[in-house]
């Protein structure tokens, strides 16, 4: 019991002491704390000083800059005389460059082969000519992936669309599409010739003009003058190769039995020089045009 | 003029509407302009057929001239036959063959006579570098059954031929064969299309639909292009899934086109697919295959409407629509994607 007492005596006199040093040594550390927080809120407060002057600098700044270009337009507008072109601003200038763009690339087409890019890939336009008269446009729409694929397309069923992807598509695309371009003029300037013979020169023709899709192989009976008495010819021509305008066989006869006089042999064999050399429609304008030469001669 | 020629005559123009009689009749180009002025046709159908038949008569009207005026009226009332599609296909490496009707004709009656010793074969020409083909079969003993022809509608240099078969099972064989050699090819197969309006089985056949192709000259001014599925939206309601409903009607018509759809009814193709992974089945080796059927009074609007209508899911990447490596079944090819689970062909 005593020692305890002493013990508590002692602890208190001790724990006076103790507990004194204690309290010093928290109140030290507290005021140490206290030192650094009031450090670290300084620090931060002296960064939001610099940036709140920084910020305040940049806002003048483009309150300046607002002021100008107000006065820059105010005084335009004030400046403008009626004999002065008026400024452009820059805004009018690339919406102009932009229409200028897009009305190149509408006008593309004209070249014959133009595209657009898509989602997929790009989508071919193939715009097919004939003496320089423009005629239908087929389409490609192709998907860019290995291998390259045709995703859809407005080419007719009988141009051989297939041989020539298996040959070209995959290793050369310019030889595809240039090839491509080919067929399809060849067979839209064939088409021409065949439609304007049906409907321009209807009087020449003595039967209805045979033709199939691809119109390389046309017969028909014409004769030199609609209303003369001359003989009817029958004329057939092949066209073998399907990249050509231009007939590669051409063979008229002559219906009848009797054989015919020289002059009409001679007509006979320089049709076939004829339509082999001439488009089918000019042939036939040059047969309207003597036969005009002939009237103005029976004038006289 | 032949007692069943006579009869075949009336029947055919018994058939013809009023409205239609002076018409078809101009188009026959059998009768004369004189002639059919002297035709009452205000009178009761059978005293017109009547006279009609006997001015016939008077020109001594052959059975081919009846086969061509069951032609034009076929040709005017297409929609009353069911068509099947034939596709064609040549030996690799052949040349385009440069394609003479007259030859073609010849060709294909000399086939057909020389198996069949009775048949009837017509053909009629028409603008688009086709012929329209009519074949009246008969057998060996008996005569050509004129009430119930074949009908074939072939476009030259093309691999496809339209038929109308009513026929016996065992003609189609040899009009296959008939149209082979005559078209110059080397195998003949029946496709899966099948339709009552011709010029939509055209239509998809020669991809003739669908011309919906990105240029820089827009053809169409955007608000008339329209997939028809506007919801007059009030401001307030905001719809949850806007965004979701703009991708499939933005894919729709990009699949589908802004215009009609040919018109089909009936379509079938063979899958052959394996179960997801993750069902009891999945381990299994063997694919199902499978034979699906789809009919409908106008199939392919009935497929368009599916995906707006949220009937199925659409997956972001396409097949190609109509490849051209590939043979049969366009419609699978072009509205594959549609379809809810994507198996595979």
């Amino acid at each position: 019991m005593e020692q305890t007492n002493t013990l508590c005596q002692d602890g208190k006199s001790e724990g006076g002491v103790l507990a004194h040093l204690e309290r010093l040594e928290t109140g030290v550390s507290r005021s140490h704390k206290q030192c650094e927080e009031l450090q670290g809120a300084q620090a931060v407060g002296s960064a939001l000083a610099t940036k709140i002057h920084k910020l305040r600098c940049l806002r003048d700044k483009l309150r300046a800059e607002v002021k100008q270009r107000q006065a820059r337009v105010k005084t335009s507008i004030a400046s403008v005389e009626p004999d002065q072109t008026v400024k452009i601003s820059e805004q009018e200038v690339l919406e102009r460059k932009q229409e200028n763009v897009k009305a190149i690339l509408q006008a593309y087409r004209f070249t014959g082969l133009s595209g657009k890019l898509t989602s997929r890939g790009v989508c071919v336009c193939i715009s097919t000519a004939f003496e320089g008269n423009l005629l239908d446009s087929y389409f490609v729409d192709l998907v860019i992936q290995k291998p390259l694929q045709i995703y859809h397309h407005s080419v007719p069923v009988f141009i051989p669309l297939e041989e020539i992807a298996a040959k070209y598509l995959q290793s050369d695309i310019q030889h595809f599409l240039f090839s491509l371009c080919e067929y399809l003029n060849a067979y839209s300037g064939r088409k021409y010739q065949a439609d304007q013979l049906q409907s321009e020169f209807a009087a020449f023709l003595a039967g209805p003009l045979q033709r199939n899709s691809l119109c390389n192989l046309l017969s028909f009976t014409y004769k030199v003058d609609p209303r003369g008495e001359g003989f009817p010819f029958c004329a057939r021509l092949l066209y073998k190769d399907l990249t050509v305008t231009l007939p590669t066989d051409v063979v008229i006869t002559y219906q009848g039995t009797e054989a015919l006089s020289t002059s009409w042999e001679e007509q006979r064999a320089s049709h076939e020089i004829l339509f082999r050399t001439k488009p089918l429609h000019q042939v036939f304008a040059s047969f309207a045009k003597t036969g005009e030469m002939l009237d103005m001669s029976l004038v006289y | 003029m032949d007692e069943t020629v006579a009869e075949f005559i009336k029947r055919t123009i018994l058939k013809i509407p009023m409205s239609q009689m002076t018409t078809i009749l101009k188009a026959w180009e059998f009768l004369s302009e004189n002639q059919l002025q002297t035709v009452n046709f205000r009178q009761r159908k059978e005293s017109v057929v009547q006279h009609l038949v006997e001015l016939c008569e008077e020109k001594h009207a052959s059975l081919n001239d009846a086969a061509l005026l069951d032609i034009i009226y076929t040709q005017v009332h297409r929609h009353q036959k069911m068509w099947d599609v034939f596709q064609m296909s040549k030996g690799p490496g052949e040349d385009v063959d440069p394609f003479d009707m007259k030859q073609f004709k010849s060709s294909f009656k000399k086939v057909l006579q020389r198996a069949l010793k009775n048949v009837t074969v017509s053909f009629r020409d028409t603008e688009e570098n086709a012929v329209w083909i009519r074949i009246a079969w008969g057998t060996q003993y008996t005569k050509p059954n004129q009430y119930k022809p074949t009908y074939v509608v072939y476009y030259s240099q093309t691999p496809y031929a339209f038929t109308s078969l009513s026929t016996l099972k065992s003609n189609i064989p040899l009009l296959g064969q008939a149209l082979k050699i005559a078209s110059k090819h080397q195998e003949i197969v029946k496709m899966d299309l099948r339709s009552r309006y011709l010029d939509s089985l055209k239509a998809i056949v020669f991809k003739q639909y669908n011309q919906n192709f990105e240029t820089h000259n827009p053809t169409t001014p955007l608000q008339e292009r329209s997939v028809g599925l506007h919801v007059n939206m009030d401001s307030r309601i905001i719809h949850e899934n806007a965004m979701e409903k703009e991708r499939v009607q933005r894919i729709t018509q990009e699949t589908f086109g802004d215009y009609p759809q040919p018109q089909i009814e009936f379509a079938q193709y063979k899958l052959e697919t394996k179960f997801k992974n993750g069902s009891i089945l999945a381990e299994r080796e063997e694919p199902l295959r499978c034979l699906i059927k789809f009919s409908s009074p106008h199939l392919l609007e009935a497929l368009k409407s599916l995906a707006p209508a949220g009937m199925c899911r659409i997956p972001k990447l396409f097949c190609s629509s109509g490849s051209y490596s590939q043979g049969n079944s366009y419609l699978y090819h072009l509205y594959f994607p549609l379809l809810p689970d994507n198996p595979r062909c």
